[in-house]
């Protein structure tokens, strides 16, 4: 029983968040305060939506680097023609959105239909996408405090208190990505596809899975998230600025790994997701709290990874030496 | 004599300017498994692998019970009735038995736009398929394919065969690295699958192994059938060697030598 547990991929990163929460709190117990509590999660879930879709993604054996683009792009597609005047914020939002949707499917296209690794279409795509942002603004940023009030600002991101702990709502939409995304990973035939097209795509088209189809709805689905999560982000920061999400994409693969997912594909864990998603978010956090330079940040990031990896890598090697 | 299962009719198969297989006539009957011979090279997987729909043929045509059809891909194949397992590469290491078992025609619980698979059902039928198929340890259908034997890893797509109404069963090398027990296990499996109605292509390199199970013997050389009607009950291992090699009696004893024997 006890060792099944330890088995589990999700068993490492679990160790590791509980004990980066002790010692944090241990060194500043400011750390568990309320205020900052609210605040690590504000941040964490927008990453955390782009990081779960990923998740599929990879598992599928894909991957996206276009996402941190799309999260700046999206937002700032949508303030130029609602500042502009030219429509109603709802309108903005729904052709923002499909927007995202399309890089994905471009992306996804040309994945599967001209065989390109997606590191490189969206390595181009990063390119081509944050290039756009910076022309149409012409790197100036967009202010959104227009949208206060609005009811779909209020939907996507309205705050309330919970006793002292100031909640967004983006933090239920963080929740009800990781209920569906996780079914759909673990209980559903699509679910099934995605870990056959990563783990052996041909075995899965000879038993007839759509495998490429199954990869461009997951393109779509992370540049669509980038995109949702990149809105949430200007309205609650108040600006769509067309430079942010900046190496995002590189931290987002980064927790999704670390939580277990394997990047080669073929295997993905959305409860793994959500751990490594916590565990770079508290240490980006606690670092600052307790007084490291947040120029070290990156080196605690890099040794987490580094460490992370290798405790998968020996559970895969003792897993297959047999029990 | 009714239809066979399986009839190919002069096909030719290049590779560029590469002929892998001359005008190939070959049929395998209901209910009978039969044993493809030859030497590396000779185009037995490129005949397995145009009759699995992997490669396509340049001419001739393939007939199901007399109908013509077209393998075009591996699908086509597979829904003409025509399963083809090689070692590993048919299934997801990664998913269970019952889920690689399923791959592709999951069975859905619950309303349809929920998309549920049912697992309890896929483990259930997994579990009876194993017990079917002869694998006497008892393996949780919940067990990934990663950590099954080679031999384990060719009974369960045996068993998936069996359990999608394939009608013909081939596998190419399935005894390839496989130890001693292992190998009495797959030759048993492919014994099961002919007995609940099965017909099967075996190739191995192992003429013993072949001599075991099969009903009859198809030999080619050099992208030619030669032989296609030896009996393994009425001839010996060293004759089909000779057909094999193509030599007659004094260059085999010359080639092998005076100290074999
Ligand atoms: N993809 C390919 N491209 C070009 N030539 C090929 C290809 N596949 C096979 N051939 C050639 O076709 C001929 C038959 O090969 P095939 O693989 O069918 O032989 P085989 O009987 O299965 O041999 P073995 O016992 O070694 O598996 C060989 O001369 C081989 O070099
Ligand atoms: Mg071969």
């Amino acid at each position: 029983m006890l060792r099944r547990l330890i088995a589990r991929p999700e068993f490492g990163p679990f160790i590791l968040l509980a004990l980066e929460l002790f010692v944090f709190w241990a060194i500043n117990p400011e750390f568990l305060s309320p205020l900052n509590i609210g605040n690590t999660l504000a941040f964490t879930v927008e990453l955390g939506l782009i990081a779960l879709a990923m998740t599929l993604l990879m598992t599928s054996g894909e991957f996206d680097l276009s996402v941190g683009s799309v999260f700046g792009f999206t937002p700032v597609l949508m303030w130029t023609f609602v500042n502009g005047g030219m429509m109603p914020m709802e309108i903005g939002f729904i052709i923002a959105i499909v927007t995202a949707a399309l890089i994905g499917l471009v992306n996804g296209w040309f994945v599967t239909k001209l065989k390109i690794p997606s590191f490189l279409v969206t390595l181009g795509m990063l390119l081509v996408v944050r290039g756009t942002a910076l022309f149409i603004t012409n790197g100036f940023p967009q202010r959104t405090w227009d949208a206060g009030g609005h009811w779909l600002a209020e939907v996507l991101v309205g705050d309330f208190y919970v006793g002292p702990f100031r909640i967004y709502m983006s933090l239920f939409w963080f929740i009800a990505a990781v209920i569906i995304l996780g079914y759909v990973l673990n209980r559903t035939r699509v679910g099934n596809w995605i870990q056959a097209a990563g783990g052996n795509p041909g075995a899965a088209r000879a038993r007839g899975v759509k495998v490429d189809r199954t990869k461009v709805a997951l393109f779509i689905l992370c540049s669509t998230l980038a995109g949702f999560a990149g809105i949430i982000s200007s309205v609650r920061t108040s600006a769509a600025n067309p430079n942010s999400g900046m190496g995002y994409e590189l931290e987002v693969i980064a927790m999704v790994v670390i939580g277990g997912t394997a990047l080669t594909g073929g295997r993905g864990t959305i409860i793994g997701t959500v751990l490594g998603i916590f565990i770079l978010r508290v240490m980006r956090n606690g670092i600052v709290l307790i007084g490291v330079p947040g120029l070290a940040y990156n080196i605690f990031i890099g040794a987490i990874i580094l460490g992370m990896m290798a405790l998968h890598s020996w559970l895969e090697r003792r897993h297959h030496a047999g029990t | 004599m009714s239809e066979p299962l399986i009839r190919m009719d002069n096909v030719s198969k290049f590779y560029g300017r590469i002929q892998a297989l001359e005008n190939v006539s070959f049929t395998v009957n209901e209910r009978e498994i039969v044993g493809l011979l030859g030497d590396n090279g000779a185009g037995k997987s490129t005949l397995i692998k145009v009759l699995s729909g992997a490669v396509p043929l340049t001419s001739g045509s393939i007939y199901v019970r007399g109908k013509k059809v077209e393998m075009k891909s591996t699908t086509d194949a597979i829904a003409a009735g025509i399963e083809t397992i090689y070692q590993d590469s048919a299934l997801v290491t990664q998913l269970s038995i019952a889920r690689n078992l399923f791959l592709g025609r999951e069975p859905i619980k619950g309303p349809r736009f929920l998309n549920r698979m049912d697992d309890e059902m896929m483990n259930q039928v997994a579990r009876d398929l194993l017990k079917q198929v002869g694998i006497s340890k008892n393996i949780p259908p919940e067990t990934p394919i990663g950590s099954l034997s080679g031999g384990e890893r060719q009974a369960v797509a045996i068993a998936r065969a069996m359990h999608f109404e394939s009608d013909l069963i081939i596998l190419d090398e399935p005894t390839n690295n496989l130890g001693v027990a292992e190998t009495q296990g797959v030759l048993r499996f492919v014994r099961g699958a002919r007995d609940s109605g099965h017909s099967c292509i075996f190739i191995a390199h192992n003429i013993h192994h072949v001599f075991q199970v099969v009903d009859r013997i198809v030999v080619m050389r050099r992208g030619k059938v030669v032989a296609d009607d030896i009996d393994p009950k009425k001839t010996t291992v060293e004759a089909v060697e000779r057909v094999i090699t193509g030599m007659s009696d004094e260059e085999l004893a010359h080639a092998l030598g005076p100290n074999t024997h």
